[in-house]
C-alpha cells in the first residue's frame, strides 16, 4: 500500500517536538485501492445492516452470526491478519479507514469491531504456531466468532483484581476454570473466547483459549443495555469448565500484559470506529436540516442549526485528524521494529505500545466527539430526534457506551498523563529540559517581535508551540509541587490530559490543513482552513481554562498570579471572527447536502 | 467459451447533475463516478457466475474512455473480471460500440453481456449497435441467462410476460434486473485487481462518430404541490378528472 | 426520400405507440418536406388503417409468420430492405417493445447515426437534424445533432400527441428476403398471473398505481391493487420493496429499475429518493400520499396527501369507484 514515509516521532513526543505537515498521513490522500476497500465496507452496511436495524436490536436469533460471517466473505475480518493465516495484511492505516467505515454500523459494528479485534487479536499476537494455524483462518474468515472475557462483576476498570481462577486438573492435560465473567461482547454466539483468570494463588492474570463446546461454560441470559442492544452481551459462568492445557495462551501470568496491549489497539480502533459513526449522523443531519422547513424556510438556513452542523464537522475533521496521523505513525513504528529484526507479533505489539498516549487520547477525543455530534444531531432533529422511527435515537443511545468501554475516558485520562510522566521518569521522554526553559521564560521579559506573516499558518504554527508551553508550564508545577501525589489528584490529572488532548488534535488539524494546501492549494482546502483555525481557537480557549482551573488548585498567592500571568500569555488569541468562519464551514456541508470534507 | 463486458462509466445515482461552458458540458467537478449499474449488478454479476460454474472460460471487460476512468476498470476487475480493455478513445454511442465489436471480433469472444442502458445518456443503443456491426444474433432485455453447451437460453420480460428464448452463439445480450444480483466487490478481490492485466487499445478508425451534444437543460422541478386534505378526497379525483385530465 | 416509420409485430395488433411513432414520422415530413412510409410487420387490416389515420402516405406491409418479434437481427434485415426500397433517410422507431433494439441495429448497418428515446419533435437546421431527449434518467434533457446520410430516431413513448390525418394510403406488400436460420428462437411466453386477470402491463400504462415500505409489508397490497383496478391501472413499487421480496421485480420503477413515463403516477407511501423520481419523473400528474410531511416525494409532485394510506388508499379508490360508474 503507498504510504507516506514519514520521520519517526516517538509517543508523546508532540508535546515537546514539532511535526513537519509534509509528515503525517491525511485522509486526503488514499489512493484508488484504499477507497474501493472503503466503499466495499460502505456497500456492506447499506446492503447487509441497514436494513436490518430493528431486527438486529431485537436480537433475532442468528442474524448477528450471519452478518458477521457475510463481513468474513468479504474480507472484512481478516485486514490485518497476515496471509499466511487467510488474512490480507493491509497496513494499520488501511485497516483503520475499514474500521472508520465500519464504526457507523450501530450494534453490528461493535459485534464485528470485538471480533477482529479482542476477539482475534490476542490469539494473532500471543499463540503459539499451532494455536495460530488452528484459530486465526477460521476467525479471519467468519466461520468462528471471537469474544474476549476480562470484566468481572467486581473487577472493571481494576482488571487484575478478578476473581476467576483456574487450577492445573490432577491427570496434568486440563485447567479447570471456575469465576464469572461479565459484559462480554458477542457472548451469545462466539465460538472462541480468550478467558482471562489466575492460575492458582497467582498474583497475575493468565488468559486462556476456551472454546465453546468445552463442558462447564455456561451462557446467562442478555443483558438489557441502553443502546448497541443488538450486540449479544452477556455473563459467562464457567463450573469447573475444563480447557486442555495447550490453550494457555502465551505463559503464565502473561495475561494481564496481553489484556493491555490489547487495549492499546483497541482504543485507536474504537476512535476510529467513533469517527465513522459520527460522520453517519453528520450526513442524516444535513439532510434533514435540509430537508426540515419551519417558518417557511429550511431550518438550515437558521444560524443556531448551522452553528451545529459546522462544530459536528469541526470536531470530527479534528479528530480524524488526530486518528491518521496516530496510524501512520504506528504503521512507520512497526516497520522500523520489523526492519530492525523483530518478529511481526512482537513488532505490532511495540509499535502500537509507544503509541499508547496517542491511542488513549484518540478514544478519548473520538468518543467525546461522538456524544456530541450524536446529541446535536438528536437536537437538530428536534422532535423527531427523540422518536424511534427517525435515526437519531438510536444513534444517540448507540453512541454513549463508547465512553465506557475500552477504558473509560476516565482511566484514559489517568493513564494519558501518567504514560507521559513514566516516559519523562524513564528518560525516554525529555519533558524536564523544556518545562524548565517554559518556567524560565516565565520570569524574564516576554518577546514582544511580531511574527513574519510570510507564510498561511505562521501565526496558527507559533500558537500550537504556545499551548505546549502552557501545558509544560501546569504539568511541570504540577510534578514539582505535588510530586508522588500528583497521580492521587485526579482533578488535576484530568485537567493535564485534557490539555495534553486538545493540543494534540489541534496540531494534528493544523498540519493536515496545512498539508492540504502545500498539495493541492489554498483552494482547494477551502474551509478546511477555517475548520482548522476555529478548532484551534476552542483548544486555545479549552487549555487556558483547564490550565487555570488547575493552577488555582495548588499554587497560591504571587507565584499563582505569575504562573496565571504565564499561562495567558501563552493562551493568548489573535481576534478571529469564528462566526463567520462556522457559517462558511455549514454552508459547504449544507450546499453539498453532505459531509465530504 | 470467452465473454465481453462491455462497461459505461456513469455519475453516481445521488449526484447533483449540473453543466458548465454554457450547457454544453457535464460538470463533473465534485461527482462521484461509477460503474454502469446495469453493467455491473446484471451484466458483469452473471458473467462472473458462468465462470463460476465453469461455464466460461474468461471474463473480459471492456470500457471506451480515456486514462482517468481506469479505477472505474479496476473496480471491475476487483468484483472479478479476469482481465480488462481500455479502448483509448471516447464519442457516441456508435463510436462506443464500434469498437467494442471490433475487439470483440479480433479475439475470439462469441458472448457479449453488457446492460440494457446507461443511467447517463439512457439511449439503450449500445447492445444493438454492437450486435448490428457484428451481425451476430441479439436479446435485449434479458432477466435471465443460461448456458448449455453452444446454446444460451434466456428470459426476456415483455408484454406482461415471459419470453422463453434460445440462441446460438455467437450473441449479444442486453441485461435488465433480475439477471443477477450486485456484488460487494470482495477485499481479496480489490487487492488481486492490482495485478490483472489492463490492456491499452488505439480506437479503430473505422467507427466515427455520428451525433453530438449541442446542449444541456437541468430538469425543471414540478410547481409547488398542491395539497389536499385527507377529509377532501372528493376534490382530489375531481382535480385529476377536470385540470389535470388524466382519468 | 421519405421518412420510413418501423410498426412492429405485436400479436396482429397495433401498439399506441406505434401510431405516436407513425404521427411523429408525418410531422417531420412536413418539416422537411417529404412523405411517410410506414413499414408494418403482421398488422390486421384494422391496425393498417390506424396507421393511415395516424399519418402515413404509404403502407408497405409485410405478412411473414416466421418473422418473430424475438427475433431482432431478422427484423432489422426487413428494415434495411424497406430503407432501400424507400430510399428512406430518416427512420423512426417507437422507444419500447423491439423499436428500441431493431434501430440500433439497423444503424449500425446504414452506418446512420442514432438518437434514441426523443421526447420532441425535432428543430430542422439544413441536413441537419436537432433532437431533445431525456439524458441522466430525466434529471436533464438534451440537445442532440446529427447530420448522417441516414438518421434514425426513437421515440419515447407517451411523448407526443396522436395526429388524426385520414389519410388513404396505398397498402404494397412487401416481402423482404431474410434469414431466419440460427437466429433467436421463442421456445414459450408465459403470461404473468395478474396480466392475465386483465391487469395492464407496467411499462404500457397510462395510469400507475405504485406502494412504497410505507406499506409496512406485502400483506398491505389489497389497498394498492384495490385502488389500481378502480382505475384501470398499472401496479408498481419502489426498490426497497422489490429487494425485500414483498413485490416481483417487474414491478420496480428507477433509476435502476424500469423508467416509466404514465399519465398518471401515485405513489402510496413512497418516500422519493433521487433513484426513484429518476424512474417517474416523466409522469405527467404525480399524486403523493404519505404520512411524512418531510417526505422528499411531495415537492416533486403534482397533488399531495398528507395522511395514513390504510385510511386515505380505501377512501380514494371509492371516490374512483363512483366517478366511474
Amino acid at each position: 500500500m503507498a504510504a507516506t514515509k514519514t520521520k519517526s516521532i516517538k509517543g508523546g513526543e508532540f508535546l515537546i517536538k514539532e511535526t513537519a505537515a509534509a509528515d503525517i498521513f491525511i485522509p486526503e490522500q488514499w489512493n484508488d485501492e484504499q477507497l474501493m476497500l472503503k466503499k466495499t465496507c460502505e456497500d456492506f452496511l447499506n446492503q447487509e445492516v441497514y436494513p436490518y436495524l430493528d431486527r438486529i436490536d431485537s436480537l433475532e436469533e442468528g442474524l448477528m452470526s450471519s452478518i458477521v460471517e457475510k463481513a468474513g466473505g468479504l474480507g472484512i475480518l481478516a485486514m490485518n491478519v497476515p496471509e499466511e493465516y487467510g488474512g490480507l495484511d493491509l497496513d494499520f492505516v488501511t485497516g483503520m479507514l475499514t474500521s472508520e467505515v465500519m464504526g457507523a454500523g450501530h450494534s453490528a459494528a461493535v459485534a464485528i469491531m470485538a471480533h477482529t479485534g479482542i476477539g482475534t487479536l490476542p490469539i494473532l499476537y500471543y499463540g503459539n504456531e499451532e494455536q495460530k494455524k488452528k484459530y486465526i483462518p477460521k476467525l479471519a474468515s467468519g466461520e468462528w466468532k471471537g469474544s474476549y472475557c476480562l470484566t468481572e462483576p467486581n473487577a472493571g476498570s481494576d482488571a487484575n483484581s478478578g476473581k476467576t481462577k483456574a487450577t492445573l486438573s490432577a491427570d496434568g492435560k486440563h485447567y479447570i476454570l471456575n469465576g464469572q465473567k461479565m459484559w462480554i461482547t458477542n457472548a451469545g454466539f462466539a465460538d472462541v473466547y480468550t478467558v482471562f483468570a489466575k492460575i492458582d494463588d497467582d498474583k497475575k492474570l493468565s488468559a486462556f483459549i476456551v472454546e465453546r463446546g468445552y463442558e462447564g461454560l455456561v451462557l446467562n441470559t442478555e443483558e438489557k443495555k441502553m443502546g448497541i442492544k443488538g450486540s449479544s452481551t452477556r455473563q459467562i459462568f464457567f463450573n469447573d469448565c475444563k480447557v486442555p492445557v495447550e490453550n494457555l495462551l502465551s505463559e503464565r501470568e502473561n495475561g494481564f500484559k496481553i489484556a493491555l496491549n490489547i487495549l492499546n489497539i483497541g482504543r485507536i480502533k474504537l476512535g476510529g470506529a467513533a469517527i465513522g459513526a459520527a460522520k453517519a449522523i453528520i450526513q442524516h443531519s444535513i439532510k434533514y436540516a435540509n430537508e426540515r422547513e419551519q417558518f417557511g424556510r429550511a431550518i438550515s438556513k437558521y444560524g443556531a442549526i448551522r452553528y451545529k452542523l459546522a462544530e459536528q464537522a469541526i470536531k470530527t475533521y479534528a479528530s480524524e485528524s488526530a486518528l491518521y496521523r496516530a496510524s501512520q505513525n504506528i504503521d512507520d513504528a512497526v516497520n522500523s521494529l520489523v526492519e530492525g529484526g523483530l518478529e511481526f507479533a512482537e513488532a505490532k505489539l511495540k509499535g502500537i505500545e509507544q503509541f499508547a498516549v496517542e491511542c488513549a487520547i484518540l478514544k478519548v477525543h473520538g468518543s467525546e466527539t461522538l456524544d456530541y455530534v450524536a446529541d446535536e444531531g438528536v437536537q437538530i432533529y428536534g422532535g423527531m430526534g427523540y422518536s424511534a422511527e427517525a435515526p437519531m435515537e438510536r444513534s444517540y443511545r448507540d453512541a454513549r457506551i463508547n465512553r465506557i468501554f475500552e477504558g473509560t475516558n476516565e482511566i484514559n485520562r489517568l493513564l494519558i498523563v501518567d504514560l507521559i510522566l513514566k516516559r519523562a521518569m524513564k528518560g525516554e521522554l525529555d519533558l524536564m529540559g523544556p518545562a524548565q526553559a517554559v518556567a524560565q521564560e516565565l520570569t524574564s521579559v516576554p518577546d514582544f517581535g511580531g511574527l513574519g506573516n510570510n507564510n498561511l499558518f505562521d501565526y496558527e504554527k507559533e500558537q500550537i508551540k504556545k499551548l505546549k508551553k502552557a501545558i509544560l508550564l501546569v504539568a511541570g508545577a504540577a510534578v514539582q509541587k505535588l510530586m508522588q501525589t500528583l497521580t492521587k489528584e485526579e482533578e488535576i490529572v484530568m485537567n493535564i490530559a485534557d490539555m495534553a488532548i486538545e493540543v494534540y488534535v489541534a496540531e494534528s488539524t493544523l498540519l493536515r490543513v496545512e498539508k492540504v494546501v502545500d498539495t493541492f492549494g489554498e483552494q482547494a482546502a477551502g474551509e478546511k482552513i477555517d475548520i482548522a483555525r476555529v478548532y484551534l481557537s476552542e483548544a486555545t480557549d479549552n487549555i487556558w481554562k483547564s490550565g487555570k482551573d488547575a493552577l488555582n488548585s495548588f499554587v497560591d498567592g504571587d507565584e499563582l498570579r505569575m504562573m496565571l500571568m504565564g499561562l495567558k500569555r501563552y493562551t493568548k488569541q489573535e481576534p478571529l471572527n469564528i462566526k463567520e468562519a462556522r457559517q462558511r464551514i455549514a454552508l459547504k456541508l449544507i450546499n453539498e447536502n453532505k459531509y465530504d470534507f | 467459451m470467452k465473454i465481453l463486458v462491455p462497461i459505461s462509466q456513469v455519475p453516481d445515482t445521488t449526484a447533483k447533475i449540473s453543466f458548465i461552458n454554457n450547457d454544453t458540458t457535464f460538470n463533473n467537478a465534485g461527482v462521484t463516478f461509477i460503474i454502469n449499474p446495469y453493467d455491473e449488478w446484471y451484466a458483469l454479476v452473471r458473467a462472473l457466475e458462468l465462470k463460476e460454474a465453469g461455464k466460461a472460460e474468461k471474463v473480459t471487460v471492456i470500457h471506451v474512455g480515456p486514462t482517468e476512468n481506469e479505477p472505474t476498470i479496476r473496480k471491475a476487475l476487483a468484483i472479478g473480471a479476469d482481465d480488462a480493455v481500455r479502448i483509448d478513445g471516447d464519442g457516441d454511442s456508435s463510436f462506443v460500440a464500434g469498437q467494442i465489436a471490433d475487439y470483440a471480433q479480433k479475439n475470439d469472444y462469441s458472448l457479449i453481456l453488457l446492460g440494457k442502458e446507461t443511467i447517463s445518456y439512457n439511449s439503450a443503443a449500445t447492445a444493438g449497435l454492437v450486435a448490428g456491426f457484428l451481425d451476430w444474433n441479439f436479446v435485449p432485455y434479458a432477466t435471465k441467462l443460461d448456458v448449455n453447451g453452444n446454446t444460451i437460453s434466456l428470459e426476456q420480460e415483455m408484454d406482461g410476460g415471459v419470453n422463453q428464448l434460445s440462441s446460438p452463439l455467437p450473441l449479444v445480450v442486453s441485461a435488465a434486473k433480475g439477471m443477477a444480483l450486485q456484488r460487494i466487490p470482495n477485499m481479496r478481490g480489490i487487492m488481486a485487481a492490482r495485478t490483472k492485466p489492463l490492456q491499452v487499445v488505439t480506437p479503430s478508425t473505422d467507427f466515427p462518430v455520428y451525433t453530438k451534444v449541442e446542449s444541456y437543460t437541468p430538469a425543471k422541478g414540478r410547481t409547488a404541490c398542491v395539497m389536499i386534505s385527507e377529509d377532501n378526497i372528493d376534490e382530489l379525483v375531481d382535480l385529476l378528472h377536470t385540470k389535470a385530465k388524466v382519468i | 426520400m421519405s421518412v420510413l416509420v418501423y410498426i412492429e409485430p405485436h400479436k396482429g395488433n397495433i401498439k399506441k405507440t406505434s401510431l405516436e411513432a407513425v404521427s411523429y414520422a408525418n410531422k417531420l415530413a412536413e418539416l422537411i418536406s417529404s412523405n411517410v412510409t410506414a413499414l408494418a410487420i403482421n398488422i390486421s387490416d384494422e391496425g393498417l388503417k390506424a396507421i393511415a389515420n395516424a399519418g402515413a402516405d404509404k403502407i408497405l406491409s409485410v405478412n411473414n409468420e416466421s418473422l418473430s418479434a424475438t427475433n431482432i437481427k431478422a427484423l432489422a434485415e426487413v428494415v434495411n430492405s424497406a430503407i432501400k426500397e424507400e430510399n428512406a433517410t430518416t427512420i423512426i422507431f417507437a422507444a419500447d417493445g423491439t423499436g428500441s433494439s431493431v434501430a440500433p441495429y439497423v444503424a449500425a448497418k446504414q452506418k446512420a447515426g442514432i438518437i434514441a428515446g426523443t421526447i420532441d419533435f425535432p428543430i430542422i437546421d439544413g441536413n441537419k437534424l436537432i433532437v431533445q431527449k431525456n439524458v441522466f434518467s430525466g434529471k436533464a434533457t438534451a440537445l442532440y445533432s446529427v447530420d448522417t446520410a441516414i438518421k434514425i430516431i426513437t421515440l419515447t413513448p407517451n411523448s407526443i400527441q396522436i395526429s388524426n390525418t385520414k389519410r388513404s394510403p396505398n397498402v404494397i406488400s412487401f416481402a423482404p428476403t431474410f434469414d431466419a436460420a440460427n437466429g433467436v428462437v421463442l421456445k414459450s411466453f408465459k403470461i404473468d398471473e395478474d396480466i392475465a386477470k386483465g391487469g395492464i402491463p407496467l411499462a404500457d400504462a397510462e395510469l400507475v398505481v405504485s406502494g412504497g415500505r410505507g406499506l409496512k409489508g406485502p400483506e398491505n397490497w389489497g389497498i394498492v391493487e384495490d385502488l389500481a383496478h378502480a382505475l384501470g391501472a398499472a401496479t408498481a413499487c419502489s426498490r426497497p420493496v422489490a429487494d425485500a421480496d414483498w413485490r416481483p421485480h417487474h414491478e420496480h420503477v428507477g433509476q435502476t429499475g424500469l423508467a416509466i413515463r404514465p399519465n398518471l403516477y401515485i405513489a402510496i407511501g413512497i418516500s422519493g429518493a433521487i433513484q426513484h423520481l429518476a424512474g417517474v419523473n416523466g409522469s405527467k400528474t404525480i399524486v403523493v400520499i404519505n404520512n411524512d410531511p418531510e417526505a422528499p416525494f411531495f415537492k416533486n409532485a403534482d397533488y399531495g396527501i398528507l395522511g395514513d394510506a390504510f385510511k386515505v388508499v380505501p377512501k380514494l379508490t371509492e371516490a374512483i369507484k363512483k366517478l366511474r360508474i
